[in-house]
């Protein structure tokens, strides 16, 4: 195809402002799927994804489009992961595009996504169409929505298309300013085939499908190509397009966007980022290409130790599709045998449990998570440090850095002063404050990511009564006074439980944790002392006093089929607890606190 | 012809008032339906009949002595007509609301030598609590009924944990009760079976369970009744011993129908919701009065369930039970019911529970130490058998 009829672009919104509606109608509109065939909110296919509102893995999709200028374009949307968790993905498939329009919720304004995602476009130059969508509704607020535009955002608000994706107001007008204001692709110059490798599942029919943009030259069924971060050689087996569903192509030429299928076994062969290129004669990657790290890691135990095997399986599984994810195993003392895992971030992390759960129907245990810390020794070398289990000896320590973001929350005026307690509370630092309107603010905060793996949004969700939105990007690292904190149960450290806090919030943490523990953990025939100790330091004690008696009185004829039946079943959930030194720890108590 | 089935338990289904905490099968009184229960009973005690030689029977309920005079006179008979008259140990289960001096002499003249008495508390207000339908003052009057009719075997029932029972009231209603000085003592916990009227008012949050109370009033029951001249055999019974007893044989006073019971020995049972356990077998019989009575009037006993005992089971059940005891496990007894040795099975559970100070090894018994009593539960979940 002539690259002077081919746009690529991609839709970046904050939740439910509207990008699946809109990509709907694009395809509806375009053909390139019925009306019959329409089924709502077509491009979010995992259930976890349509609850959730988030996409997290979707197809680049062509459709072909007659411009009022009397020539036919092929369009590629290509979806981007809506959440900053995925930011590296987000910035690999936008620079698969030359352009995205910005979608902005005529009611809601803009949000704190919408920063952050407009961010990550800005820096790939993609060029921007900002979309006011839902003007269909009452209390839509085109102009508020463009003042925002231009403040917040630094838009003309003479560039912006008021929309409604629902009503399909606005959708030509979408289509006609893609077609005129995005560039098309131009060749790199180099002189073979350069083609961005974004993405890639797994497909029992085709195996490995792997997500490309050819930059330079093209992709057809026979070439001989190679990956060159990975340094694979293989020969492309087929190519094609999405339509959504995928379908086989002759090449996909210089500008185009499909898949390409090889002997290709597992997605993790695949980097993201990666450049293909002819393999006889190679031109130099793509600008931009990163190995992806895991930010936060927790572990991820069988509650039943019998389902060991099962786990490993179904993780292998999620990693299929998911190469981002990262597992290896690890023995706990408390847990037995299990997983630490490796997520991009939280929501990332809270996906693969939740698919765990749901999908796999697995009953598990997530240790704390925690982020990925920069130990330097005293001996010059630094290590990374994903479990506090591993955290070397205080006495090696020369310095502990830890990862920051920087956080964009956007709330009404009246609860500035919440949020900036909290942003205080989780050890950050307000950067900047800016108006929205007469009635919201954005707040710009650097903020060590471990304080906003737990509770942070949801924090600001409640404060805010709901009308508060927080997206990060992540922002280097910094130098903190990080201790780990152990749980010792009658003197034995509970590894499970261990974890590294700041210095000044150790002590609440191992108090609080201490009194958790003191609740679940069942009374035994001697007394059970739960301490938390900052290196040999004990900084927080609770006492689980001695059971004087265990006998449940009476038990004559008639009672004694029932009696037994409960002593069954007592020794059946014994085989289930956990004995730390000598006490015996419920795995129920293990969930209930690590959950909360 | 198999060995006579030595014991007999009859339970009479019959109340005049549900208390709150009950979860034993029993209906309000309807003469209709009591005249049809003691024909069935005899029916199905004339079915039995053959295949016993009871050593003890045990009345219980229901409150048996709810039953007229008239209904007992049918009952002594019908066991008379069989033979049953001189029994070493046969209890009736008393309320003292309902013991007559008439009814006292009846059954102490037919044969009944034990009287239990359903006491639970000397507090007016717990047993108002509870939802007794007697006073403290009955207690009194009932005991002295029964000792001038001759009875010289009384067990006295008690129960602690009680909603709004403190230390205080407990120890009060010990010192009484020891002041009556019976033969036999029980004490037991309050439980909160499934269903009860006390059980959904601890749900609903009418009160707390302060286990911490109830601890330190099972502690005071063991001290207090030991100091008063009983005897702890079993984890909830107390009787007096012979000053010749050594401390762990079972004292002289002791039921000889329960400890039959622990010892896994067979017995039969009669009356509706009854249990019995005959070689191995547990049947039980239907919980409805009418539903029994239509059983055996049509020639069978009203037995709904059945469940046989593979050996392993009847083995964890003898140990757990035994270590319910003071005299604990005794290898003997075991070795010929079973044909093994318990450190065969279980070695290295009754290791484990010795070093926890439980239980300790002796010659021919595996003994509970008096910790060990007080965690029968945790001892005995070592013994019980887990099927798949
Ligand atoms: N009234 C109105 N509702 C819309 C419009 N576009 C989307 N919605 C609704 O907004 C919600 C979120 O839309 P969705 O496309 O899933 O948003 P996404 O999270 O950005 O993908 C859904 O309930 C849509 O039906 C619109 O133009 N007008
Ligand atoms: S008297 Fe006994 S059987 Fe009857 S209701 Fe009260 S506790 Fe239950
Ligand atoms: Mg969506």
């Amino acid at each position: 195809m002539d690259p002077d009829l081919i746009r690529n672009f991609s839709i970046i919104a904050h939740i439910d402002h509207g990008k699946t509606t809109l990509s709907d109608r694009l395809l509806n509109l375009t053909g390139t799927i019925s009306d019959r065939d329409m089924e709502a909110q077509l491009l979010d296919s995992m259930d976890l994804e349509k609850e959730r509102g988030i996409t997290i893995k979707a197809h680049p999709v062509t459709m072909y489009y007659n411009a009022k200028d009397g020539k036919r374009y092929e369009l590629n949307l290509i979806d981007t992961p809506g959440h900053v968790d995925f930011a590296y993905e987000v910035s690999r498939s936008m620079s698969a595009c030359e352009g995205a329009l910005l979608i902005i919720d005529a009611a809601q304004g803009v949000e704190a996504q919408t920063v952050a995602n407009l961010h990550l476009a800005m820096k790939q130059n993609l060029t921007i169409i900002p979309v006011i969508n839902k003007i269909d509704l009452p209390h839509a607020d085109l102009e508020q929505a463009l003042v925002q535009l231009e403040d917040i955002l630094a838009i003309p608000r003479e560039e912006a298309i008021p929309a409604s994706a629902k009503n399909g107001i606005g959708i030509e007008e979408i289509l006609e300013a893609i077609v005129q204001r995005v560039p098309p692709p131009k060749p790199t110059g180099a002189p073979s085939t350069q083609a961005l490798l974004f993405d890639s599942y797994y497909d029992t029919y085709r195996g490995v499908v792997t997500h490309v943009r050819v930059f330079n030259g093209a992709l057809k069924a026979g070439s001989p190509v190679k990956l060159l971060h990975s340094g694979k050689n293989v020969e492309v087996k087929e190519v094609g397009s999405f339509n959504p569903k995928p379908y086989k192509r002759d090449e996909l030429t210089a500008g185009e966007t499909g898949y390409f299928t090889a002997n290709i076994k597992s997605p993790l062969d695949i980097k993201v980022g990666d450049t293909l290129t002819d393999a006889k004669h190679p031109s130099p990657p793509l600008p931009g290409f990163q190995e992806i790290h895991p930010m936060v890691y927790s572990g991820i135990y069988p509650i039943n130790t019998a389902d060991y095997e099962h786990l490993k399986a179904n993780l292998a599984k999620l990693q299929l599709n998911d190469a981002a994810f990262v597992y290896q195993q690890e023995t706990s003392v408390a847990l037995g045998f299990g997983f630490r895992c490796g997520f991009l971030g939280l929501l990332h992390l809270e996906i693969i449990q939740e698919r765990l759960r749901r999908e796999f129907e697995m009953d598990i245990i997530a240790t704390y998570p925690s982020v990925v810390y920069q130990v330097t020794m005293t001996d010059g070398k630094v290590e990374e440090i994903d479990n506090p289990a591993h955290l070397p000896a205080t006495n090696h320590i020369e310095t502990i850095e830890e990862p920051m973001v920087k956080s964009f929350i956007i709330c009404p005026n009246d609860y500035i002063g919440d949020m900036m307690a909290l942003v205080a509370e989780k050890r950050g630092l307000l950067v900047h404050t800016e108006t929205l309107d007469g009635s919201r603010v954005m707040l710009t905060c650097r903020i060590p990511l471990g304080e906003i793996l737990i509770d942070f949004h949801d924090r600001i969700k409640s404060l805010t009564r709901g009308y508060g939105s927080m997206d990060y990007e992540h922002d280097g690292y910094e130098a903190s006074d990080m201790v780990k904190l152990d749980m010792l149960v009658n003197g034995e450290s509970v590894d499970a439980f261990s974890c590294i806090v700041h210095r000044s919030k150790a002590e609440s943490r191992g108090r609080s944790l201490a009194a958790k523990l003191g609740e679940v953990i069942p009374r035994q025939q001697f007394q059970v002392a739960i301490q938390a100790a900052i290196g040999g330091k004990i900084v927080a004690r609770e006492t689980v006093r001695a059971l004087r008696k265990d006998v449940t009185a009476k038990c004559y004829g008639g009672d004694i089929t029932r009696k037994r039946k409960l002593l069954e079943k007592q020794k059946e959930g014994k085989k289930r607890m956990k004995s730390v030194g000598s006490v015996n720890i419920p795995q129920e108590a293990f969930v209930q606190v690590l959950k909360s | 012809m198999d060995t006579p089935v030595p014991s007999l338990y009859i339970h009479v289904p019959f109340c005049s008032h549900k208390c709150e905490y009950c979860a034993f099968y029993s209906e309000l009184l309807k003469p209709e339906q009591v005249q049809r229960f003691v024909e069935s009973l005899c029916g199905e005690l004339k079915q039995l009949g053959p295949a016993l030689q009871p050593r003890t029977i045990f009345f219980g309920g229901g409150t048996p002595s709810i039953l007229s005079l008239h209904q007992w006179e049918t009952i002594l008979d019908c066991m008379h007509g069989m033979g049953w008259g001189q029994i070493p140990e046969w209890t009736v289960e008393c309320n003292p609301a309902t013991v007559s001096k008439e009814k006292a002499q009846l059954l102490k003249q037919g044969g009944v030598n034990r009287i239990s008495m359903g006491v639970q508390s000397m507090d007016a207000h717990l047993l108002e609590r509870l939802g007794r339908i007697h006073s403290r003052e009955q207690v009194f009057r009932s005991f002295e009924i029964l000792r001038g009719a001759g009875f010289e075997n009384i067990n006295l029932d008690l129960m602690f944990g009680i909603p709004g029972q403190d230390l205080k009231i407990w120890h009060d209603t010990l010192d009484t009760i020891h002041a009556l000085n019976s033969e036999h003592l029980s004490a037991y916990e309050v439980i909160y079976e499934d269903d009860t009227p006390l059980f959904h008012q601890m749900k609903a949050g009418a009160f707390d369970v302060d286990e911490d109370l109830i601890e330190s009033m099972y502690e005071s029951l063991i001290d207090r009744s030991t100091a008063a001249g009983y005897h702890q055999y079993e984890v909830a019974n107390f009787a007096r011993n012979q000053t010749s007893q050594s401390p762990y044989d079972v004292p002289h006073w002791a039921c000889q129908h329960n400890i039959h019971y622990w010892r896994a020995g067979d017995y039969h049972a009669a009356g509706p919701s009854s249990t019995e356990y005959v070689q191995g077998v547990r049947r039980q019989h239907v919980s409805n009065t009418s539903l029994y009575c239509d059983g055996v009037q049509s020639g069978g006993r009203g037995i709904v369930s059945e469940e046989t005992l593979i050996p392993p089971v009847q083995q964890g059940e003898w140990a757990a039970f035994a270590m319910r005891m003071n005299q604990g496990l005794d290898f003997k007894l075991f070795e010929e019911r079973f044909g093994h040795h318990p450190t065969q099975l279980w070695g290295e559970q009754m290791q484990s529970i010795q070093s926890r100070g439980l239980a300790v090894v002796e010659k021919d018994h595996f003994r509970p130490t008096p910790l060990g009593m007080r965690f029968a539960d945790a001892v005995g979940s070592e013994f019980v058998y887990l099927q798949d």
